[in-house]
């Protein structure tokens, strides 16, 4: 583990959550994809724990906003996909331009000249 | 509510949910491996590392479970499990705990049934809540100078005494029924009812004895009661001259035609008048007064058939109170605004019936109470001491959980290494606290289920008690909801109660002493020597009340009654009610007493209206004021009697004669009077040959005896002067008489000839209240007998409890102590001395006990004045006792700790050490 860079970010709180939801938004996915997918998209920034990971997924299966079922993966196994419900859809939508609007208000404090650049 | 739902249906189908868990982790492991070796690790490298990357398993799930929602439940169903596993190790303690608990909420819930039967319960009939009784109030009749002034100039039923003096009252005449059933714009219905006391139901030519209720024509509808089978009575049915139909009870339909639709359109003869059945009443119905539960409903006219013709008068006469009502609200109207309405209605009506200024000056006025539990006799009765029990039943709970508390802090010694590793390994100081409860209170719960059954035999000994003496009992209780919910809060509370103090003691933070002190220790005992203190205080109080109830008891027996207790048959037959008619049934009762009289083993038979007890409730044969020449004879007591009155009941004779076969129908009037009344108002003279006047025919009776003192009425009634007028009962012929048989040996035994000799002389007349002398006297201290046994009873759990608690907690101290105990007698410490230790430490005990529960005793025990008798509530003897057997208890519950604790061997102790 020590072998890979770069520093990662420790999460904030109830960011694994949006980014599970955004993740499952093009199609259905097993835990392990989900949490490659988020390293990968984040340029290793983000490194998912998996003991964060699946208490996290059981609990936006418990309020609904994703559903999951046991299906082969690609290569050939079963294993538990998770889809995002309408409901979920909903969520991610709304979890989604609040974090918007909040990194935007982050980076306006926090660099000024960007938005003068803009 | 949704997600309720869903998470109740996947706690359900947890275990699945494990397995796909692991399942799930298990394809991660294998995926992350799988991703490794790619990367170029080896197989088992990859794997390793996967694994590692994984990280703690047991971490994961625990947290996913977390998010399957419902931890809570999921501890407790944890915490449940490891309570039953811990209660099923010390079977022993579990054991002692639960039969205590099971003793203390079983009488909890036994008591609490009959308060709920007695104070909560409704009319079995359609909305009770709109169902208001009618009552009235005035001032007392009686005058200044005990003449009686007031529109009320007979009564037929009760009246009693309300607050600050003034006569309550439920009976009206039917004028006052007629003009308030008009027109009423408040009540849907009115209806009326009175008491038709017993009458002889002859069914198939087989007669007993029923208790019957004139009802009117709405009764049953104004109570919204449909009948099991048939019809009830209706307006049709009451008026004069409509066919004579009956209604019984459903229990009637059953002993007496083996069911209720047997019984539609059969004849019977109530008092020999024919009637036919036209309906059974439902089950669950008891009339309006549960005191009664009558077995008959007849139509209030049909009164005028079996009673005339005296019943034809009562209904012409205004001033004649006798009818009770019950009115229906219509929906909408409140009690005030009905009584609002109706107390001018009455007070008009009721003017007109008054006679002279000072009947005027006291009319009654109409009030208005809830109708819903029915009438009040019984609650009247029986609530007070019921109470009184409740509070003593909840003491010994409270002393039964001290106990366990006391057993659990000395566990939770024992525990304390236990406690400390939880604690240290992380475990939260509430999630232990939570834990211990959890157990404790499944104690308690155990106690209860054990306790309902408990509950459900003392219900029934309870009603046996209570019932003492009486024919036809009607206070059931039962355990239903309400008494069931009542037992499981019990549980609970005792469960927090008892657990809450160990749990928070063996949870303190310092783990760390506990952690190296192997055998557990430190400062339990105040808490400890705490509840034994309390629970001494409370079997003290117990005792006090124990005491006090033993005294009234022993008072009771000792009152002098001035005639036998012992050796007396008494029973009752009503021959007029078979058709008898005068003279004739003079002459049918006198055949009978000498018949019995020959019976072999009586020496001697007599008659009366009623027996000595009876007579006072059952009232005078002779209304008014007697008088002896121009003074009026004052509190005089009129009690007709037969032949060998005095010689069967062994009231000496002390003057003349007593009433014998010579005074017939047609024979001069004679009275024998008690020496009290011969002092009062002949003073030295005698009275023999002089001359009493009854008022009512203006006869004149003859003294021609005076007999030595009696008292009626039964032991308590200590208000009733022993001045009585007997009079010859040949000569007053009442309707029904009662018998009484001075016999040899069991007066039970001689009941059987007795039926045969009623039987042969005329099978019509039932035998009814066969009973003896000694249990009808005791029938009028039931509740101080009840109380008596139950008392002492309550006492001795108390106080085993108590002994129980005081063993316990210094058998703990001893162990403890041991090293030393040792030192000390290695040191020269005598056995003795060492005895002597441990003994004044349990007479410490005690004594702090004392020193709480003497004051509290004395502050308390006012509320049961009102149930002793010649007891002042501080009786000295009563708390002289209590200390007593409270401080030789605990000698004796401390001996054995103490005698162990002098056997202790110094070398074994200190060497333990």
């Amino acid at each position: 583990m020590s072998n890979r860079t770069p520093p990662r970010i420790e999460f904030l709180q109830g960011t694994l959550d949006v980014l599970i939801l955004r993740t499952l938004r093009p199609g259905p996915q097993h835990g392990h994809a989900i949490a490659k997918h988020i390293q990968r998209t984040s340029e290793d920034l983000l490194q998912v724990e998996t003991g964060s990971l699946y208490p996290a997924l059981h609990r936006l299966e418990a309020r609904g906003w994703v559903a999951a079922s046991w299906e082969l993966s690609n290569k050939g196994k079963r294993a538990r996909f998770y889809r995002l419900t309408p409901s979920g859809r909903k969520q991610l939508a709304t979890q989604q331009s609040q974090w918007q609007s909040f990194s935007r208000a982050m980076r306006l404090i926090l660099n000024p000249a960007d938005q003068e650049a803009k | 509510m949704n997600t309720f739902f869903r998470k109740l249906a996947w706690f359900a189908q947890r275990r699945r949910k494990e397995g796909q868990l692991a399942a799930e982790l298990q394809f991660h492991l294998e995926e992350e491996a799988e991703d490794l070796e790619n990367a170029g690790l080896a197989g088992d490298e990859a794997r390793r590392a996967a694994r590692r990357e994984l990280g703690n398993v047991g971490l994961i799930q625990e947290d996913t479970r977390a998010a399957w929602g419902w931890p809570l439940a999921e501890q407790f169903l944890q915490d449940l499990r490891y309570a039953v596993r811990t209660i099923l190790r010390n079977p022993g303690f579990t054991l002692v705990a639960t039969l205590t608990l099971a003793l203390g909420i079983g009488a909890n819930t036994a008591i609490f049934s009959f308060l709920d039967a007695l104070l909560m319960r409704s009319l079995p009939v359609a909305d009770p809540e709109s169902l208001v009784v009618l009552n009235w109030h005035s001032r007392p009749p009686q005058d200044a100078d005990k003449q009686w002034v007031h529109v009320m100039h007979g009564v037929q039923g009760i009246a009693w005494p309300g607050g600050k003096g003034v006569m309550v009252s439920g009976m009206f005449p039917y004028g006052a029924f007629e003009t308030l059933r008009e027109e009423n714009p408040v009540f849907s219905t009115l209806f009326g009812y009175f008491n038709g006391l017993k009458r002889t139901l002859a069914v198939r030519g087989q007669a007993t004895s029923a208790g019957a209720e004139y009802v009117t024509g709405e009764y049953f509808r104004g109570l919204g009661v449909s009948p099991a089978v048939g019809r009830l009575i209706d307006s049709e049915d009451d008026r004069p001259g409509a066919a004579p139909v009956a209604v019984i009870s459903f229990a009637t339909s059953q002993n007496r035609f083996g069911g209720p639709s047997n019984a539609i359109g059969q004849p019977i003869l109530v008092d020999n008048v024919p009637f036919t059945v036209i309906g059974v009443a439902p089950p669950e119905f008891f009339g309006v007064d549960p005191a009664v539960a009558p077995d008959l409903y007849l139509p209030l006219h049909a009164s005028v058939l079996i009673d005339s013709p005296g019943a034809a008068r009562m209904y012409g006469d205004g001033n004649f109170y006798w009818i009770e009502m019950m009115g229906r609200l219509r929906p909408g109207v409140s009690m005030a605004q009905a009584q609002a309405v109706l107390a001018p209605r009455f007070h008009q009506w009721v003017a007109t019936t008054a006679k002279t200024d000072g009947e005027r000056a006291k009319l009654p006025a109409l009030i208005l109470n809830p109708g819903a539990e029915g009438l009040g006799s019984l609650r009247r009765q029986y609530s007070k001491p019921l109470y009184v029990l409740l509070m003593m039943v909840g003491l010994i709970l409270a002393t039964a959980c001290a106990n366990i508390a006391n057993l659990l802090l000395a566990r939770a010694a024992a525990r304390r290494r236990e406690m400390a590793v939880r604690l240290s390994l992380g475990a939260g100081r509430f999630r232990v606290v939570r834990q211990l409860l959890t157990e404790s209170v499944m104690l308690a719960s155990l106690g209860g289920a054990f306790g309902v059954l408990f509950a459900i035999w003392g219900v029934r000994s309870l009603t046996l008690l209570l019932s003492h003496g009486q024919e036809n009992f009607t206070l059931h209780a039962e355990l239903n909801w309400n008494v069931l919910a009542v037992t499981a809060g019990l549980s609970v509370v005792c469960g927090l109660l008892f657990g809450l103090a160990p749990a928070i003691q063996s949870t303190r933070p310092d783990v760390i002493p506990a952690l190296k002190d192997g055998r557990g220790g430190g400062p339990r005992r105040r808490a400890l020597h705490a509840l034994v203190v309390a629970q001494i205080a409370i079997s003290f109080l117990i005792l006090v009340a124990a005491g006090l109830f033993v005294r009234t008891l022993n008072n009771l027996h000792s009152v002098q009654l001035g005639y036998a207790r012992e050796n007396i048959l008494l029973f009752s037959l009503n021959a007029r009610q078979a058709g008898h008619r005068d003279p004739e049934i003079a002459t049918f009762y006198a055949d009978l007493r000498k018949r019995f009289e020959s019976i072999p083993g009586v020496s001697s038979a007599t008659l009366s209206q009623a027996s000595i007890i009876n007579a006072a409730r059952a009232g005078q044969a002779i209304r008014g004021p007697m008088k002896i020449g121009a003074v009026n004879l004052d509190g005089a007591r009129v009690l007709a009697a037969g032949p060998r009155f005095l010689t069967t009941m062994q009231i000496p004779i002390l003057a003349g004669r007593e009433i014998d076969d010579r005074d017939q129908p047609g024979s001069r009037p004679v009275a024998v009077i008690s020496e009290r009344l011969a002092r009062t108002y002949f003073e030295n003279e005698n009275p023999v040959g002089r001359r009493i006047t009854l008022p009512d025919e203006k006869r004149d009776l003859e003294i021609v005896g005076v007999s030595a003192n009696l008292r009626y009425g039964g032991l308590k009634n200590e208000e009733e002067s022993a001045m009585t007028v007997f009079v010859a009962v040949s000569q007053f012929s009442p309707d029904g008489v009662t018998y009484a048989l001075h016999t040899a040996g069991d007066p039970l035994r001689y009941v059987k000839s007795v039926q045969e000799i009623v039987r042969e002389a005329d099978s019509r007349i039932p035998v009814t209240k066969v009973i003896t002398q000694a249990a009808e006297i005791d029938g009028t201290i039931s509740r101080e007998l009840t109380f008596a046994k139950l008392c002492k009873g309550f006492a001795g759990l108390a106080l085993l409890i108590a002994c129980v608690g005081l063993y316990g907690t210094m058998s703990y101290n001893i162990a403890r102590r041991t090293g030393e105990v040792g030192i000390r007698m290695a040191l020269g410490a005598q056995r003795r001395t060492v005895v002597w230790m441990v003994l004044r430490e349990v007479l410490v005990l005690a004594g702090g006990g004392l020193v709480f529960g003497i004051p509290i005793a004395l502050g308390t025990s006012r509320f049961v004045a009102s149930l002793l008798y010649q007891v002042k509530p501080n009786d000295s003897g009563a708390l002289a006792a209590a200390v007593g057997i409270i401080l030789g208890a605990a000698l004796v519950a401390g001996y054995l700790p103490a005698y162990r604790a002098s056997r202790i061997d110094p070398m074994v102790a200190v060497r333990h050490e």
